[in-house]
């Protein structure tokens, strides 16, 4: 990878002395894990994605699955004590990958209908698929083998265009992994086997004209006690409103993206495009807007008349627009974990290394709010350590971390695999 | 089987039989013969023609010949369409010399498995011709009938560097039909794409597809059970079929005037896998039902030809080499159907470990077509992280001979040996990178890709004229 070696071991030291309020702070915040054991990575090629940039022979101390303090070469204070050193001895640490778009927990087997809880017939805008979601799904582990730390679930729900929330997992396999649920609120736009995508968008922008006008007129309202109580329904739009829910709306076709541009401006949406397969077509407004867009660094084909003007260099040339661009994993669920390769394609197309990461992990953050996606101070200590660049199909994860406990990549491909390459006279179903 | 005169007659006005010079044998025989009946076995022949073409010599590269050989800072050239000779410091005269430093070349990429035109893009209901689900055996069915040859992913699979590909129906029946094999050149009928000299293949399915199909229509098979019944009920009936026309072969050689069988499309098809003129492409998943397709080829005395997918064949590796059977797999898609749940990422290398063993990279997709070099990469590292000492000369077999061999075209393409077509591969590095890209891709010695150069980038009708962007 292009080193981008910032010289910063002055504004480090002074960090380093910021760095223990905000340990005390994350102690203070997080009592439930505070029996975490306290870890320093040492000699890494830190990619911080941050205003640090690359730091060589960086250490990363962690402490109650933070992240505590980041020393560029040399700066490490020998007065620290960690419970356990782990030498990268060079070797690259990123933050770990966030993946999106995909249903990840929940779905086992593609075809099993009873192992699909991802949409429902009647699923509507409050619709929570995080109480079906299993972390201890075979995909999570193999997951894992592509550094990814987590995910955010885009359920599919039902007939109508809100098709429910996303929400925030992580993937240490653990009973507690979602970190948040109902989170943004999924629309989905575009060409209709049956109907006209006209109703879709109307659909949406009634929704929203009506639920304003309800606030307004309970703002209104002399005794607000006479305020009828908003219904379940209608809690999610008003939350788009306030801005306090991102809508994540999939369109493809320009028009569709341009006409979700106007509702964002005349309803001061926060409003994130998904797919946006034509969106070359319509950047410069994209950038103008100020909408990030999450789509796939390799659907280059014109699958519909809405995705005509797609290419391999999309993502480069979105990106040197300005755009904000998350990379989603192409595909449904079993192989997120190549989510590295497809940002690998999309740099052998014209995106920069450091732009391709920022596209998996701190712009996901940013745009989720998620306290991770970045190498610094404060943040969630999910970690990966590559055995070379990170994006080269020949690197593996040699050692990743979530919340700073240590995650396996073993999955249950790997038992298989051991089962039938190790020599026995028994049948195999005796090599466990 | 044999039909009554009427349509004795009918079959004779119908199929445009070739009147063979009859005169020797009828004067051997008392009985007066009419024309012999044969079957044209190649009613849609291919018009391809080689693209414009020079004599070229590529020099300095990093070479992988396709068939496990890898020769540093060589050269290799390429006269009358053909790969003359492979080596260091070649020479010839009135060639062009393309100095290719730092380059790679393989083999051009061959994809056993794809549905580029039947199933194209964009993905509309019009264009839907991949699978003639209509009943569990459509052996009639020929692929080549359903191919728009305008679909945009030849073009993005040729900047792959895909040269030969084998165009499949569907996996929904038990038969599917016949496969046929490309050259990725552009052009406006299925023929100018036809690879001549390629046999046709025939699609067969196992496992899930078959039965969810038809037994949600309450049609033979629901079950695995009823799939086996209906591959032996169809090779019952071609082999009666091939009996049939070969004791007319001999009747009619003996002096004889018998009546011809009765033209039947289907069975056509399966007699050609019987006479092992046409190959067998069996969709084919789970270790215990390709081990079943292995010995029902033996009942009934053909081979079993390539299995497609086979996400368990490192289940029984052993088996499949000694059977000589190719295996076409994903380095690692899985968990779509139950069928697909116990993959895992060494699939290809463990089969491909075992002597005689003929492992395959494959597709299936519009989109991985595009990069076959990163899927048999994605075996090559993940293997060789787990015991394997797998290199890249190993590595692009799977995606080139071994492809070859399993589409039967092995002594024509798949490796650059001298007297192979010149189908070549100019990749700006390592292939097995993740920023490899096909600089320039050779067909018979033409190029007919280059990424520097528009004059060499095809487009197709349906993407020409479409609208632009405002800027």
């Amino acid at each position: 990878m292009k080193k981008n070696n910032v010289l910063i071991s002055k504004s480090l030291v002074s960090m380093s002395k910021c760095i223990s309020v905000a340990g005390l702070i994350a102690t203070t915040a997080l009592a439930s894990v505070a029996q975490a054991e306290s870890l320093l990575i040492t000699n890494a090629e830190v990619h911080t994605v941050s205003s640090q940039g690359i730091l060589s022979n960086a250490s990363v101390f962690i402490e109650e699955g933070k992240i505590s303090a980041v020393y560029a070469s040399g700066e490490t204070p020998e007065s620290i004590t960690p419970d356990s050193t782990v030498d990268a001895a060079g070797r690259i640490l990123t933050p770990g990958f966030i993946a999106s778009n995909n249903i990840l927990g929940l779905v086992e087997v593609g075809a099993v209908s009873q192992s699909r809880d991802a949409s429902d017939k009647k699923a509507d805008i409050t619709f929570d698929a995080s109480l079906a979601f299993n972390p201890k799904s075979t995909l999570i582990p193999y997951t894992r083998k592509g550094g990814i730390t987590s995910n955010v679930v885009t359920p599919h729900g039902g007939e109508g265009i809100f098709k429910g929330q996303t929400f925030i997992v992580d993937l240490s396999g653990e009973f507690n992994s979602v970190i948040r649920a109902n989170d943004a609120v999924i629309v989905e736009l575009g060409s209709k086997r049956k109907g006209s995508r006209a109703m879709a968008l109307q659909k949406l922008t009634n929704t929203l004209a009506d639920a304003k006008k309800a606030i307004e007129k309970s703002e209104k309202a002399k005794d607000k006690s006479k305020n009828k109580e908003p219904k379940r329904k209608e809690l999610p739009v008003h939350a788009l409103l306030k801005g306090e829910k991102l809508l994540l709306a999939y369109a493809d076709r320009a028009t569709d993206i341009l006409a979700l541009l106007k509702l964002k401006k005349q309803y001061q949406l926060n409003l994130v495009l998904v797919g946006a397969r034509d969106a070359i077509l319509v950047k410069e407004d994209i950038v103008a807007a100020n909408v990030p867009v999450m789509t796939s660094a390799i659907d280059n084909l014109p699958n519909s008349f809405d995705s005509l003007h797609g290419s391999l260099t999309m993502i480069a040339e979105l990106e040197k627009a300005g755009v904000n661009v998350i990379l989603t994993p192409s595909g449904e669920s079993h192989n997120i974990n190549q989510l590295r390769y497809d940002a690998g394609v999309a740099i052998a197309n014209g995106l920069s290394q450091t732009s391709a990461l920022a596209a998996v992990t701190a712009n996901v953050a940013d745009t989720f709010k998620l306290n991770s996606g970045r190498i610094s101070v404060g943040k969630k200590a999910d970690l990966v350590l590559w055995s070379n660049d990170p994006f080269e199909i020949s690197t593996k994860v040699d050692a990743m971390w979530i919340n700073g406990q240590k995650v396996s990549t073993q999955s249950r491909q790997d038992a298989l695999r051991d089962r039938y390459t190790t020599q026995s006279d028994m049948p195999r179903a005796y090599t466990k | 089987m044999l039909a009554n005169r009427t349509e004795q007659k009918m079959a004779i006005k119908v199929l445009s039989i070739s009147v063979l010079s009859v005169a020797l044998s009828a004067c051997l025989s008392e009985e007066k013969q009419d024309a012999k009946v044969t079957i044209n076995k190649n009613p849609y022949p291919s018009s391809y023609q080689v693209l414009p073409k020079q004599n070229t010599l590529l020099t300095n590269a990093t070479i992988l010949t396709g068939t496990g050989e890898r020769l540093d800072n060589s050269d290799i050239l390429l006269v009358d369409g053909k790969v003359q000779q492979v080596g260091t410091d070649l020479s010839a005269q009135d060639v062009t010399v393309i100095d290719m430093q730092g380059k790679w070349i393989t083999p051009g990429i061959i994809d056993v498995h794809s549905h580029l035109g039947v199933y194209p893009s964009p993905q509309v209901d019009s264009h839907s011709d991949g699978n003639e689900m209509t009943a569990p055996n459509t052996s009639e069915v020929w692929a080549e009938h359903s191919i728009w040859p305008q679909d945009p992913g030849f073009q993005t699979a040729r900047a792959g560097g895909v040269t030969s590909l084998q165009i499949l129906p569907g996996s929904a029946n038990l038969f599917g039909g016949r496969g046929v094999t490309l050259r990725n050149v552009p052009s406006h009928t299925m023929q100018g794409m036809k690879f001549a000299e390629a046999p046709y293949g025939l699609k067969m399915a196992c496992g899930e597809n078959p039965k969810r199909v038809y037994g949600s229509r309450k049609v033979l098979p629901s079950t695995r059970m009823g799939n086996v019944a209906g591959y032996r009920s169809a090779w019952i009936a071609a082999t009666e079929y091939k009996r049939a026309w070969e004791k007319y072969e001999s009747d009619y050689n003996a002096g004889k005037n018998p009546e011809a069988p009765k033209r039947d499309l289907e069975l056509d098809t399966l007699m050609g896998v019987l006479d092992g003129e046409i190959l067998i492409h069996n969709h084919c998943y789970k270790a215990e039902e390709m081990a079943v397709m292995i010995d029902l080829s033996k009942e009934f005395n053909y081979h079993a030809g390539t299995f497609h997918h086979g996400v368990e064949a490192y289940k029984i590796a052993d088996l499949l080499a000694e059977n000589g059977n190719c295996v076409a797999m994903w380095p690692d898609w899985w968990g779509f159907k139950m069928e697909a749940y116990d993959m895992v990422e060494e699939n290809v290398a463990i089969v491909d470990a075992v002597k005689n063993s003929c492992a395959v990279v494959h597709s299936d997709s519009a989109t991985t077509i595009q990069r076959l070099n990163h899927e048999a990469a994605k075996v090559l590292y993940r293997a060789n992280e787990n015991g394997f000492e797998l290199k890249e000369e190993d590595a692009i077999k799977w995606i080139t001979h071994n492809a070859a061999k399993s589409l039967g075209i092995s002594d024509k393409v798949g490796s650059l040996a001298s007297g192979k077509k010149a189908d070549v591969v100019v990749w700006n590095t390592n292939p097995f990178s993740i920023y490899a890209k096909a600089e320039q891709v050779f067909i018979d010695g033409a190029k007919v890709y280059d990424r520097f150069d528009e004059k060499y980038q095809a487009k197709s009708d349906f993407l020409l004229g479409q609208a632009q962007g405002n800027k």
